[in-house]
């Protein structure tokens, strides 16, 4: 929040400035004065009509503004005895403002404001706010439900944090674990291995983008033709194989070296991807889809038997896409949206539901049963979230 | 009362075809992408600092420790400051966390007086630690839910890039005054804040538009160096000398740099396509 004096320190160029206002007052009258003889001609407004609020002893006048959606001009006249500042507020967000308006001085904003009802604050924060409703024009509209580029900015740089916040967890898990395994502490091992596993897994469509890295990371040993014994058996499942199969951490050391070079490799190539929005959803319904066709039945922690650990955690890495895309989606796709949301309700449900008192169960202990109905609502997640990109007119 | 405005589409079109054409097209928009993830990062920092930095204050005035409390006062606001676009994006934290007793109807005494503004005003105007341990408690709560709420944020953009020129604003409008801490004088320490805050922001689109717009790049750093050259003058250890200590040919020197910048800096949304 900024000042509510004037600059104490230039009263003379205050008046000046107040001759000013006197004088562009006249003029603004002339001006109209101009206009009016123009506007007989014209059949509608012109692009100057701004919306002049005047503001004494904490009202605004007029109190209750109507504007289309688009960008409108604001004319903000300070007529009480201090220094205010003028907001748009969406509940408690400050959508635009204006701060530091003198007495007796006027100040022009302008503001891009979507469909709405919100509120214009009037003088003190105590003063009773006024209301400022935007209705829906047909520009707006149209972006709304074909949402330009430029608009997915903010989700995407979002995103980018959380695939920056995700790989750092990855790498400084999987180095005390390196640090744990060449220290021949077994239990801490496999502690830091499930540590390691979530962060990967909650960002798995983006990392398994990069083909080498995913193959060195995180290959199964059933598609190695030795599988185990297969050179190419690296990354979390030879350790996991190590740690909860062989019960040791023999020949992990260089394994484990491997893996962190590998991790820290994907943190520095994800810091520099690019990634067009289309790539979110498309990412989610990919890996949702081969949850629920392949790993739900085939399994992938074949050692540890921790895969319910892993879905849950892909089940929150593709929640959060879905909630980054939502302000954006929403407006173009709400029905689309909706039924993600109910469709990663019910994946989340079907998940809890196997989940006792002391976590999940060992997954070869899930019933075929169990693991039918989580791969039906993963498939149904699956389904929806590849509806969005159409929906928002991404492809 | 009741307003209604009405722009009919035809003039619209109208009006958009004849206003000039910024050169906005240039920039790709996902090459905003990652300038804006920094700034969260930048932003995310600056909020694990405020939090920390606010506890060990709060803490201070808290055991009635004047003194300490006194010192903390500027050092403390500076990771509030540097981020000030973000932070006051919430009205109510705003209020409770960097109002001025003009915000309020008694001033000083109102009630709904709190935050920075009221401890500084226990603290330099009533020299003492008395009565103000309620609101050493909101602060921390008001700034550890601010932390919260923007972390959860995905920030806009606009408000981002337009973040440059409102901070230059800001120390325009309140620092150079001497206005915002005006019990404790500190403000040197806030113009400090705003003024790499806004620099930060402005490094961080640089690259964007340092091929097509060079003299511009040119003009801003200039300015930027300027202010940074002027400011330094004034370091005293951590921080910074008192306001008065500024000189009047230092603040004439500081007034027409940070006024220029926020002029120029004010130009940097259209020239990255989000107006």
């Amino acid at each position: 929040m900024t000042s509510k004096t004037g600059p104490a320190s230039t009263p003379p160029s205050q008046k000046l400035m107040k001759l000013a206002v006197a004088g562009a007052a006249i003029l603004a009258v002339a001006g109209a004065g101009a206009f009016y003889f123009a506007s007989k001609n014209m059949k509608s407004g012109t692009p100057d009509n701004a919306v002049v609020v005047t503001i004494k002893d904490g009202t605004c006048d007029p109190n209750a503004i109507t504007v289309p959606a688009g960008r409108s001009t604001f004319k903000i006249i300070n007529n009480s005895d201090r220094a205010l500042e003028w907001e748009i507020l969406d509940g408690v967000m400050v959508l635009e403002e204006r701060e530091n308006i003198l007495p007796g001085f006027t100040q022009t904003m302008q503001a891009k404001l979507k469909a709405g009802d919100y509120e214009i604050t009037c003088g003190l924060l105590s003063s009773p706010r006024g209301t400022l409703r935007v209705t829906p024009s047909a520009e707006s509209e149209a972006e709304a439900a074909r949402p330009p580029l430029v608009s997915f900015v903010g989700a995407l740089a979002e995103f980018q944090v959380f695939l920056m916040t995700q790989t750092n967890s990855l790498v400084k898990a999987v180095t005390a674990m390196d640090e744990a395994i060449k220290a021949g502490d077994l239990e801490k091992a496999r502690e830091l291995y499930q540590k390691a596993r979530a962060p990967y897994k909650q960002i798995e469509p983006m990392a398994d983008l990069f083909a080498d890295l995913h193959n060195a990371i995180d290959p199964i040993a059933d598609y190695l033709e030795k599988r185990e014994q297969d050179p190419a058996f690296t990354g979390f499942h030879r350790i996991e194989f190590g740690l909860y199969s062989s019960n040791s951490l023999d020949g992990l050391a260089p394994v484990s070296a491997k893996l962190l070079a590998d991790v820290t490799a994907l943190k520095d190539r994800v810091r520099g991807l690019r990634i067009p929005p289309e790539q979110i959803a498309k990412g989610a319904a990919r890996l949702m889809g081969s949850i629920a066709d392949t790993k739900i039945a085939a399994g992938e922690d074949h050692y540890s038997k921790t895969d319910l650990l892993d879905f849950e955690a892909n089940l929150a890495g593709t929640s959060r896409m879905m909630a980054l895309l939502k302000p954006v989606a929403a407006p173009a796709a709400p029905t689309v949206v909706a039924d993600i949301e109910t469709r990663l309700a019910e994946a989340n449900t079907a998940l809890a539901a196997l989940r006792g008192t002391d976590g999940y169960p060992a997954y070869d202990k899930v019933t075929k049963d169990s693991r039918d109905v989580l791969a039906q609502k993963m498939k149904a997640l699956a389904d929806s979230i590849d509806k969005l990109n159409t929906a928002v007119g991404l492809e | 009362m009741k307003l209604k405005v009405t722009l009919s589409a035809s003039l619209f079109a109208i009006t958009a075809a004849l206003l000039p054409r910024v050169a906005a097209a240039e920039v790709a928009p996902l090459d905003l992408v990652a300038p804006i993830a920094d700034y969260k990062i930048y932003v995310s920092e600056n909020l694990e600092k405020l939090v920390a930095d606010t506890k060990t204050f709060t803490d201070a005035v808290k055991a009635g420790e004047l003194d300490k409390a006194k010192s903390l006062f500027g050092s403390t606001r500076m990771s509030y400051e540097a981020i000030e676009p973000i932070a006051e994006l919430f009205s109510d934290l705003d209020g409770s966390i960097d109002s001025r007793a003009d915000d309020h109807e008694k001033a000083e005494k109102d009630p709904e007086f709190t935050g920075f503004h009221r401890i500084e005003y226990g603290l330099f105007a009533e020299n003492s630690t008395k009565d103000l341990a309620p609101f050493a408690d909101k602060l921390l709560a008001d700034v550890t839910e601010l932390n919260k709420r923007i972390t959860e944020l995905t920030l806009p953009p606009e408000k981002v890039v337009g973040g440059a020129a409102a901070l230059m604003e800001e120390v325009a409008a309140t620092k150079i005054s001497g206005e915002e801490d005006r019990y404790s004088h500190t403000d040197l320490w806030d113009f400090k804040a705003n003024f790499d805050g806004s620099r930060k922001i402005f490094d961080l689109v640089r690259p964007l538009i340092e091929k097509t717009d060079g003299e511009f790049i040119t003009k801003v750093s200039g300015n930027f160096d300027k202010v940074d050259v002027t400011l330094s003058k004034y370091k005293k250890g951590d921080g910074y000398e008192l306001y008065d200590k500024l000189t009047d040919d230092d603040r004439a020197v500081l007034a027409a740099a940070v006024n220029t910048l926020a002029e120029d800096l004010s130009t940097l949304r259209g020239k990255l396509g989000l107006n």
